[in-house]
């Protein structure tokens, strides 16, 4: 799902970042949801966001705590869905450190569309050590990163 | 003086992690992951809104250092694991949890498993007591 991701922007110094993401109506993934009428699942949009807040809050680690771990979305808390997102939709999604300790970080998100707020909710990333066999997710991680930082 | 009823606000915030119902009693001496069924997901949850409930801080590594207490550092763990001065501390703060739970090498991130629900209550009076202590 990291191909609906269009770039990301991430201010260490404040606690926030931002991204965008664009979503086709025929986008094969939401064929069934619903037939001609396509709408954008709530979990897709926690997991956009979540795009966003990972690496906001493993460079926020980084830089702020001192510690290189990897951010794997443990919780989502309340969570409100406050408007239906019909396909095609551009997203503009932010993220803002709430609480940041070594083990898990939390970010408040919130996603809009056409400047309309559709989703807020509270991710719990859980920051975790990797291990070798992890080398190849971060790499395409690191890449997936770059590109989108470049498009921002 | 704190005349707040703070252990059955903390059972109304253990029920809403758990969405259990009004009907079901929690009591002070259950464990969170022996009697209740939580995880560490659900104990991290259920720290989170005691914090936004009562208004106090409880950052990682809370129950280490109320056990700890005044012993040094090396005394109490050693690798990760702590020493036998340092589970006995451990033991005192949660008294009210069965001795035959704590394990003979109790690693140090594992501490909030062997907590009552007392415990967290207590932690929660600590808290409102002298929330600038720590």
């Amino acid at each position: 799902m990291f191909e609906l991701m269009r770039s990301i922007r991430i201010d260490t110094e404040n606690g926030r970042a931002s991204g965008a993401a664009s979503i086709l109506a025929d986008h094969p993934l939401f064929a069934d949801h619903f037939p001609g009428k396509s709408l954008l699942p709530g979990s897709v949009m926690l997991e956009l966001a979540a795009q966003v807040a990972g690496p906001l809050a493993e460079e926020f680690a980084k830089t702020k705590l001192g510690i290189e771990r990897w951010a794997i979305l443990g919780m989502v808390r309340d969570a409100r869905f406050l408007q239906p997102v019909l396909l095609p939709a551009s997203l503009e999604i932010s993220a803002l450190i709430a609480r940041s300790q070594s083990s898990s970080i939390n970010t408040n998100v919130t996603v809009t569309v056409n400047g309309e707020r559709v989703m807020q909710a509270e991710l719990v990333m859980m920051m975790l050590d990797s291990s070798t066999e992890w080398a190849p997710a971060i790499e395409a991680r690191d890449d997936r990163l770059a590109r989108w930082k470049e498009a921002s | 003086m704190n005349e707040r009823d703070t252990s059955a606000e903390v059972a109304t915030l253990v029920r809403q992690t758990l969405a259990i119902p009004e009907s079901e009693p929690i009591h002070p001496q259950q464990l969170f992951f022996y009697d209740l069924g939580f995880t560490s997901m659900d104990l991290l949850d259920l720290l989170f809104r005691i914090e936004q409930h009562f208004g106090v801080e409880i950052p990682e590594g809370t129950i280490y250092h109320l056990a700890r207490g005044n012993l040094a550092e090396a005394e109490f763990a050693e690798d990760g694991v702590l020493t036998e001065a340092g589970r006995k501390r451990l033991m005192a703060l949660l008294y009210d949890t069965p001795p035959e739970l704590f394990p003979a090498r109790i690693h140090a991130t594992t501490l909030p498993r062997f907590c009552t629900v007392g415990a967290i209550t207590r932690l929660v009076d600590h808290k409102l007591a002298a929330p600038r202590l720590e």
